[in-house]
């Protein structure tokens, strides 16, 4: 025993998910990356600005020290508001520092050239994180020689990293959210959306055991054409078994008769061959007849479309040649590019009897026309076949008995009529039928419908 | 007449040996394609009785590989699977007429002679040469209406120069498809046996209806 395939559904599950977690993480990863972009960009304006006031209003004080006239912003002149501003001369001694630096600990290192701006991050005694902005500026107003001096502002980075915190929570839990509702949504569209495979399994197995015999309706568009198909080979199958058991049972049954008569004159001691050789006769007719109706293929949907001109043709000059000494003219229309899914030996079975019959019976001329038959209710072209000839014809009492005749082989004629008798079981295993009517020729018109689908 | 019976089942075989012999055809039977297809070679028959089935070489390709060769006599098929696709296919390969096994003789027979007759031009069963008349269905002779007894062999040298008539046949020709092959090729018993048809057919010698041509044989005047 092979081992058992992992299921569609499953596969299908799980590379989603895999995908689905792919994408949501990167997504959020994304999100998260530009948020903190933003809020840094954010906050670094803010320093900026700060810094900005901070030149605008600054004055050497009487020690050379630059130190701002006035603060506007009142975070400057809070302790511990968060919001930090310091300014430090060449050397790095600090000549002012805000208000609020009182016992923060705050110590800043950068030391840019003038007009240069630099970032830099420190962490306070506290554990608090900064982010400190610092601006080279070079002063000559009220001094010898122009010095650089370095202004800095710088803000404590916990709120951001607060906010920081509260975004990532509800981005993992928007992802985990989206990622959850995509697999199980897939999960259960692709169990809905398999359904019909487990239908059309348990229905399968119900016509295995005999519980139904065909595939029931209401397929969705793309197992429609399998449900029909599974339909037409079962009722080719069934078709097919129905007709062996009659063979199997008409071939039985009419062949007693035959034997008895046999046995009966060989109890009796006397078996006359004239008699003996009719009960023959008998037999081989039956047996004609019977085998006749067991070859025929009968449609079943797996029945591919042939062209029919080409194997028409080719019966009609072997008949031709058959016939050959009695002149008969044969004239064919059949389209070129007719065809009708039939086996092949189906089709030869059935147009070689009418014509056989035709050639027979006619006087000099047949007639064979074969076309499609269009239907709007059929996908696939019907067929029409009519074989005519000029001879004596059939009369209209006599028509349902020749399609009858052979029936009941035992009691029927040999020869005759079972070629027209079959060509009717032929067209019935097509789903079809064979009418007899006057030609136009003078004779009979045979014509055969079989339907299209 | 000269038939070639290729069949391998040996009862069927001997039983249409015997009937044709019995109605006057020279007869060569083979048992299998390979043997069949030899003698409908090698030997000057005029028509083939051949059944599909044959063991060594299936009897399509026999009929194909006797019309390869340009062996133009008529063919016979019988086949015991009664399908229009394997008739088809026979005439195809060069067949000129089925039979479906089993058959009866007498149906065999008709078809034969019909083939015979065609393949020499005659479409009718009643064949007519002149004031001749020859009723291959109930083999009766008329010579100017008047009915005409003959022997079997006077009517088969009679049909044979029938159905060629118009053409010369000659002495070895007779020979070879009016005897079997053990025939002494010398003797002049052709020569007696058409002056006997001569004087049955035209007692008072006004119709002259065989020609001699020296050294080449008879012909038996059309009108």
């Amino acid at each position: 025993m092979t081992a058992q395939a992992p299921s569609l559904v499953n596969r299908l599950v799980l590379g989603l998910a895999a995908a689905s977690v792919l994408v949501t993480g990167v997504a959020a990863l994304a999100l998260d990356a530009l948020y903190r972009d933003l809020a840094l960009d954010a906050r670094r304006d803010v320093l900026d600005a700060q810094v900005i006031a901070l030149v605008a209003t600054a004055e050497l004080d009487e020690s050379a020290g630059l130190a701002p006239a006035s603060i506007a912003e009142p975070r400057l002149t809070t302790p511990g508001s968060g919001l930090y501003a310091e300014i430090r001369d060449q050397r790095g001694q600090v000549t002012w520092r805000s208000p609020s630096t009182v016992g923060a600990g705050l110590e800043l290192r950068a030391a840019p050239a003038a007009g240069e701006r630099l970032v830099e991050r420190v962490t306070l005694p506290d554990g608090t994180r900064v982010l400190a902005f610092s601006l080279g500026v070079s002063w000559e107003a009220g001094l010898q020689r122009p010095a650089t001096f370095v202004l800095s502002a710088a803000e404590s980075l916990e709120p951001y990293f607060r906010q920081l915190a509260r975004v990532r929570s509800w981005l993992l839990a928007g992802a985990m959210l989206l990622m959850t509702t995509l697999v199980v949504g897939l999960a259960l569209g692709l169990r809905a959306g398999l359904r019909p495979l487990r239908r059309l399994e348990q229905e399968i197995l119900e016509v295995e055991t005999g519980r139904r015999d065909a595939l029931g309706a209401a397929w969705p568009r793309e197992l429609e054409g399998v449900a029909q198909n599974l339909n037409g080979l079962l009722a080719g199958e069934q078709a097919r078994l129905a007709r062996y058991r009659t063979t199997l049972g008409n071939l039985a049954h009419s062949l007693k008769t035959p034997i008895a008569a046999l046995k009966s004159m060989l109890d009796a001691g006397h078996v006359e061959s004239g008699a003996a050789a009719s009960q023959l006769d008998r037999m081989q007719s039956i047996v004609e007849y019977q085998l006749r109706k067991a070859v025929l293929a009968g449609a079943g949907s797996t029945v591919a479309s042939i062209p029919i001109s080409a194997p028409l043709a080719d019966l009609a000059a072997a008949l031709a040649k058959v016939y050959h000494g009695k002149g008969v003219t044969c004239s064919r229309d059949v389209p070129a590019d007719l065809a009708y899914p039939i086996d092949s030996g189906d089709l030869m079975e059935l147009t070689g009897n009418l014509l056989d019959n035709a050639f027979k019976y006619c006087r000099s001329t047949v007639r064979l026309r074969a076309r499609a038959d269009e239907r709007p209710e059929w996908r696939r072209n019907g067929l029409v076949l009519e074989v005519e000839d000029d001879g004596p014809g059939i009369a209209s009492a006599d028509r349902l008995r020749v399609l009858e005749r052979g029936v009941r082989a035992d009691e029927s004629v040999p020869g005759q009529g079972i070629g027209l008798a079959a060509v009717g079981e032929l067209a019935a295993a097509y789903g079809g039928a064979i009418e007899i009517g006057d030609s136009e020729l003078g004779g009979a018109a045979v014509r055969v419908r079989l339907p299209g689908r | 007449m000269r038939v070639l019976v290729v069949e391998d089942e040996p009862v069927l075989r001997e039983s249409l040996v015997q009937r044709l012999r019995a109605e006057g055809f020279v007869v060569d039977a083979a048992a299998d394609g390979i043997e069949g297809e030899f003698a409908g070679r090698e030997y000057p028959i005029d028509v083939a009785v051949v059944d599909l089935g044959l063991p060594g070489r299936p009897g399509l390709e026999v009929i194909c590989a006797w019309r390869e060769a340009g062996k133009s006599f008529p063919i016979l098929i019988l086949t015991a699977r009664d399908r229009w696709q394997e008739k088809v296919e026979a005439l195809q390969s060069g067949a000129d007429d089925y039979l479906t096994k089993p058959f009866q003789f007498e149906e065999l027979l008709a078809r034969l002679q019909a083939l015979l007759r065609r393949s020499g031009g005659w479409s009718q069963p009643v064949l007519q040469a002149g004031p001749i008349e020859l009723d291959t269905r109930s083999q009766q002779v008329r010579a100017l209406g008047q009915p005409v007894e003959l022997t079997a062999f006077e009517y088969r040298l009679l049909e044979y120069l029938m159905l060629r008539a118009g053409q010369v046949v000659s002495k070895s020709e007779l020979t070879d498809k009016l005897y079997e092959q053990d025939f002494d090729r010398d003797s002049n018993v052709i020569e007696v046996f058409v002056g006997r048809l001569r004087r049955k057919l035209d007692p008072d010698g006004r119709l002259h209806p065989i020609e001699t041509l020296r050294g080449r044989g008879y012909r038996m005047a059309r009108e």
